[in-house]
This record gives C-alpha cells, structure tokens and sequence, in this order.
C-alpha cells in the first residue's frame, strides 16, 4: 500500500464507527420511512402494493390529524416559551449568587439526568387524582384535578412534565450567555441611570439573544420529536387525543394502529415540517440576533 | 462644576483584605487628578469607590460637600470612562451616546441636540449609525467618552482609558483628554500605571502603594522631591538609580569606595540610599577640572540604548549589583565595554532612608527646591 493510498484509507476507517452507527440508525431507517410513505402494507407486514401519494392524501383528509397538528402547536409554543423563561429567570438568579454557586447549579441542572420516562413517570404519580401530592392539594383549594378525564388539564401536565425536563438544558446554556456578558457593561449602565430592571431589558436581554435564538430552534424541535417518552408515560396521548402531538401520534397510527404507511407518511410530513420552521428561524430570526 | 473629598476612606472586602488603608484627598473643581501605581495597588478600587460600582468600608466620600458614600452610582453624577469602554455591542454609537440620556427622560428633541453636539466636539459625527464592532480602536475610545460627555457629570472618572491603544494613539488620545478637560473644565479622576501619561495629564499626581497614598503633588513637585524611595523609583523614565551609601563623618561613602562630601550632620555609620537620575548623571568633557564636591563613578559600559535625542548608558559600577543608567547626550560616543567616567555632583541627589523616607532637606537637596 502507497503512502497515498494509506492516507485516502485512515480517515474512514477512524470515522467508520461513527459513519455505521448513523448509517445503521439513521439513514437507514429515515430511507425505509420515506420509501413506506409510498406504499399500502398489510399489518403483518406480509404483502404491499405501491399507493403514490395515496398516504400523505388520506393524512391530510384527516380531522385528527388536524387536531394534532392544533395540540402539537400550542404544546410547542408553551413548552420552548415556558421552558424558556424559567430557565432564563433561574439563570440571573444563578449568576448573581456568589456562596454555593456550584450547588445551585447543580441542583438546577440536575433534571437534565433524568430519563425522559422516568420524569413523566415522577409526574404522573404527583398528579395522580387519586394517589398524587399535587392533585390531593389542588383538591382541597377546590381543584377537581383529573389529567385522566379533562384533556386540559392533561395537556397543562405534559407541558409542565416537558418545561420541567428541558429547563435545565437551556439553564445551562443562558448561565454560561450570561456569563461572557462583561461585567463592565452592567456596571457603565448603571452609571448610566439604568436601574436593574432596566438594565436587564436593555442590555442584558439583547445581549443573549444569540443564545435565545440557539435555544428557541432546539426547544423547537426538542418539543416536536423528544417529548414521546414523557406524553407516553403521562397520558398515552389521551383523554381522546387531547394530548396526542403529531409525534405521537406517528407513533399511534403506526406501532398502535399498524398502520406503517400512513404512519412513515405522517414522519415525513413532520420532518419537512420541522425543517421549514427551523429554516425560517435561521432566514428571519438569525439576522435580527446578531450585533 | 464641583469638588470632591475624600476623608479617611477604606475599603475592605469581606475576606478580610483590605484594599485602601484610609484615603484622604481633596479635588479641587476643574482639576485632573491623576492616581498612579503599580498593579494592585488599590488605585482602581479607589475609582470604583468613587464611582460607587463598590461599597465604602469606613470614611467619608463627598461630591459638592455632600456626602455620597450610600448613593447608587447613578446618583452621584458621575460618568466613567472604561478600560475596555465598555461600549454596548449592540447599540448603535448614537443610542450608545443616548443611553444615559434617555435614563434619565431627558426630551427626544434635547437629546438629538447633545449628542449631536458631543459627536461633533469628538469629530463622531460620520460614524453615529455605526455599531461598536465597526469601529477602530481609537474611534470608541472616542465613543466611550462622548458617552461620559453628553450626560455633563459633575465629576469624569477614567479608568486607564488608552491602555488598549497602540503607542502612537495613546500618545494622541492623551493630548485629546487634556485638551477637552481644560476646555470643558469638568474636574476629572484619572487612574493610570503608565507614569508617563501621569505626568503629562496631571495637575496633581497621586502616587499610590499597596492601598496607601505615598505622595501627592503636582508632577514636577513629585519628580523633584520624591517623599519616599518608592516614589521616587516609580516616577520618571528611566527609574532612578540607588546606591547604598554608608555615612562617614561628613562624607557619604559610595559603593565603589569613592567618598561625596556632604555636609549631612547624620549619625555616623549610618546605611542610607542615594537616589540619583540617569539624566542628572553628567560626563566630564576631555580635560576639564571636576567641580568641588563632585566624586567620579569609574563605570564599565554593558549596555546602551540609542533613542535619537538621548542615549541610555547601563553602565556596571564596582561593589553594586544593579546597572547605573546615565542619559548621556544622543551626540555623546559611547561605546559598549569602555569604561565611562560618570560625575555624581552634591546637586539633585536624593537621601533616603532605611524605611525608605526621604531625608530632611540637607545640602543634597535643597538646591533643587524651588
């Protein structure tokens, strides 16, 4: 072997490990979906028979899927904003402590550890109408909570499962934002005139704005795709769809329903869905955000 | 404008550190006061305590007569000028300038009417859309204090303002700060570790040591009668040289064994240091008669540093360790590895101490103080 050849070689062999994983786990299965989008299965996956476009038009004939399409905007928009905010409020408080900053930090970022499951799980039995903490509280203020029966209220839960779960990933990323801002700049507004809450919304708040920009397109998509386990072990997506987003049901109609056309038709549809937002983020948002 | 007092003020931090040993100082209105000193030696905690971006420990700080020590910094009316300028990024330099302004409600109409007028003062008035980022170093050094002018403080604070500017720019940016100081006669805190722009800037120096005041004066006073070693170390380019000098009767004994004739009236045996310029070390010219009261350093050149108008001589003088500096005439031809005859005359010397304290004013001295 040349010298030449050796070093064409080297390259993809230490990238291989990487290049099978997202090949064998990505690419391949995102391959199989699309190709299903164009075919009608049995549901024992013995026969199928090419449909065109049949799938994608039957998906967007269906009431439900509007509605999931409603649930997933409104589950979306609260979590990335709440997600956010909180986030954000926990983080200029953070930055401010001084003894037992280290604790605070990790405390706060702690959920981040937590499987996404086993969060929905810790906030399905606090919210349980007849076993949870919250709920058996929210009774005696004269709550009638039952995530079981009012769609509602079970969609404000896996909004407050899902804000509680990604508060920490954006935690981090407005704390270490927060701390490249130059304590001189605060100081020079203060000078100024500018009392703390202004000085927030003058200086410090456009000042993170690359970061809030980051953070809106992952919260985006981190409430489209990676909120399955927490609505799956919460609700399962009910009472009556009032909890089922499109990523769920993908989910439903496909492994629930073995419906794998309409269900490979419905990912697709979600992927360029999510595509587009994220590219109108990045053409309109991004421009705005730099300084 | 106004006046500032500083009475006994301290500054310690809660690990008990204690970063200013009691200041006392008095501003007088319209003046520049320049704080110089080495790194950590409090003088930009001291500005910051004016500035109250920090807390005062105990004493008294008072802007006008009155005391100021519990008001938010914005309610001093003060503006300061930072190292870094700390100039918002993402502000255009018109909002940048504006800012204070509109903090404070000022009308829209009178706001456009100052900052227009402060843009044109600094010659701003091209770059007033422009951001931060677009703009050269010397530009937002402008900026920064265009910010500081158009709010009309009573009282201007600088934090080593031009130490991110190349050489040539610090020295024009220099000239500038004076310049607007004088003409808009606003009295002015100015902290720097370049001695240089210390003395050109001043009208009083203040040099500070390890949070104490070591002497405060106006830059000549201090040049010509240092109060203590460190001043007199700390002021003037090159630094000073010491020599360890031994008291004999009424004569100094130099290192190299060479005897001044002083008439000091000191204790005998005394271990004391003289302080002398390199520009106040002279050269005998060929054949000529040493003055009365004059001793020669027999020196060995090691070094020299040509700077055009003046030449540096490190030169090596028996029995010391350190180089003695001579600025010799740049005509002067000197060469590496000669020996160099120095002549160290009884004027424009300087005594000190062992604590470092200069000595009462002897025969050394007095001829110097006008």
């Amino acid at each position: 072997m040349t010298h030449f050849q050796r070093y064409r070689v080297t390259p993809w062999l230490l990238m291989a490990p990487q290049l099978i994983i997202v090949g064998v786990f990505f690419f391949w299965p995102s391959l199989q979906a699309v190709e299903q989008a164009f075919y009608v299965e049995d549901a024992f996956g013995l026969s199928r028979q090419f449909a065109g476009l049949a799938n994608f038009a039957a998906v967007l004939h269906e009431p439900d899927y509007y509605q999931a399409l409603g649930t997933t905007v409104v589950f979306s928009l609260s979590v990335a904003l709440g997600a956010m905010a909180i986030a954000l409020l926990l983080a200029v408080q953070a930055d401010r402590v001084i003894k037992g900053a280290n604790a605070y930090k990790t405390l706060l970022i702690w959920p981040y550890a937590v499987a996404p499951a086993v969060a929905g799980v810790l906030w399905m039995f606090l919210f349980d109408p007849t076993l949870g903490l919250v709920s058996a509280g929210l009774e005696s203020l004269g709550i009638d909570w039952n995530h079981n029966l009012d769609g509602d209220q079970a969609l404000l839960l896996v909004i407050l499962a899902s804000v509680w779960k990604q508060m920490s990933y954006n935690f981090v990323f407005f704390l270490a934002g927060l701390q490249t801002i130059p304590r001189s700049l605060l100081e020079a507004a203060a000078i100024d005139g500018a009392g703390p809450w202004r000085r927030f919304w003058t200086v410090t708040f456009p000042l993170l704005s690359p970061t809030s920009f980051f953070l809106l397109v992952m919260n985006g998509v981190y409430a489209c795709f990676e909120t399955f386990a927490t609505i799956d072990t919460v609700t399962g997506g009910g009472p009556a769809g009032a909890t089922t987003t499109l990523v769920y049901k993908v989910y439903e109609d496909g492994f629930i329903g073995q419906d794998l056309g309409s269900s490979a038709a419905q990912s697709v549809l979600l992927m360029i869905l999510v595509g587009l937002l994220t590219l109108i983020q990045f053409r309109f948002v991004e421009r705005r955000v730099q300084y | 404008m106004a006046t500032l007092q500083l009475s006994a003020l301290e500054k310690r931090y809660p690990n008990g550190f204690t970063a200013l040993h009691g200041i006392d100082l008095a501003v007088e209105d319209g003046e520049l006061v320049v704080i110089v000193g080495p790194s950590g030696c409090g003088k930009s905690t001291l500005l910051r305590t004016l500035a109250g971006l920090e807390s005062i420990t105990a004493g008294e700080l008072a802007i006008n007569a009155r005391r100021v020590n519990d008001l938010e910094p914005a309610e001093r009316d003060i503006a300061m000028v930072f190292q870094n300028y700390a100039l918002y990024p993402h502000m255009s330099v018109y909002d940048n300038m504006a800012y204070g302004l509109k903090n404070r409600g000022v009308a829209k109409a009178d706001i456009r009417r100052r900052v227009n007028a402060t843009a044109e003062l600094l010659d701003l008035g091209a770059l007033l859309d422009r951001r931060p980022r677009q703009l050269s170093g010397g530009q937002r050094q402008r900026v920064a204090m265009g910010r500081a002018i158009v709010r009309e403080p009573q009282v201007f604070l600088f934090d080593e303002p031009l130490s991110n500017l190349d050489a040539k720019l610090r020295v024009q940016m220099r000239l500038e700060i004076r310049r607007l100081q004088k003409r808009l006669g606003v009295t002015a805190v100015y902290v720097t570790h370049d001695q240089t722009e210390a003395m050109t800037l001043a009208d009083r120096l203040v040099v500070m040591n390890a949070g104490r005041v070591e002497q405060c004066g106006t830059p000549m006073a201090l040049y010509d009668r240092p109060a203590t070693r460190f001043v007199a170390g700390f002021i003037g380019s090159p630094a000073m040289n010491f020599l360890p000098v031994t008291v004999r009767g009424e004569r100094l004994e130099l290192p190299d064994g060479g005897e001044l004739d002083l008439a000091t009236g000191l204790d005998d045996g005394a271990e004391l240091t003289l302080g002398v310029r390199p520009e106040h070390l002279t050269t005998l010219p060929d054949g000529a008669a040493m003055p009365a009261s004059a001793v020669a350093l027999d020196t060995r050149v090691e070094l020299i540093e040509p700077l055009g108008a003046d030449t540096l001589a490190y030169t090596r003088l028996a029995g010391l360790d350190e180089p003695v500096v001579a600025r010799l005439d740049g005509e002067h031809a000197v060469a590496e590895g000669q020996t160099l005859r120095l002549v160290l005359t009884g004027e424009r010397l300087h005594l000190f101490d062992a604590e470092g304290q200069r000595l009462a004013e002897r025969r050394c001295a007095v001829d110097v103080v006008s």
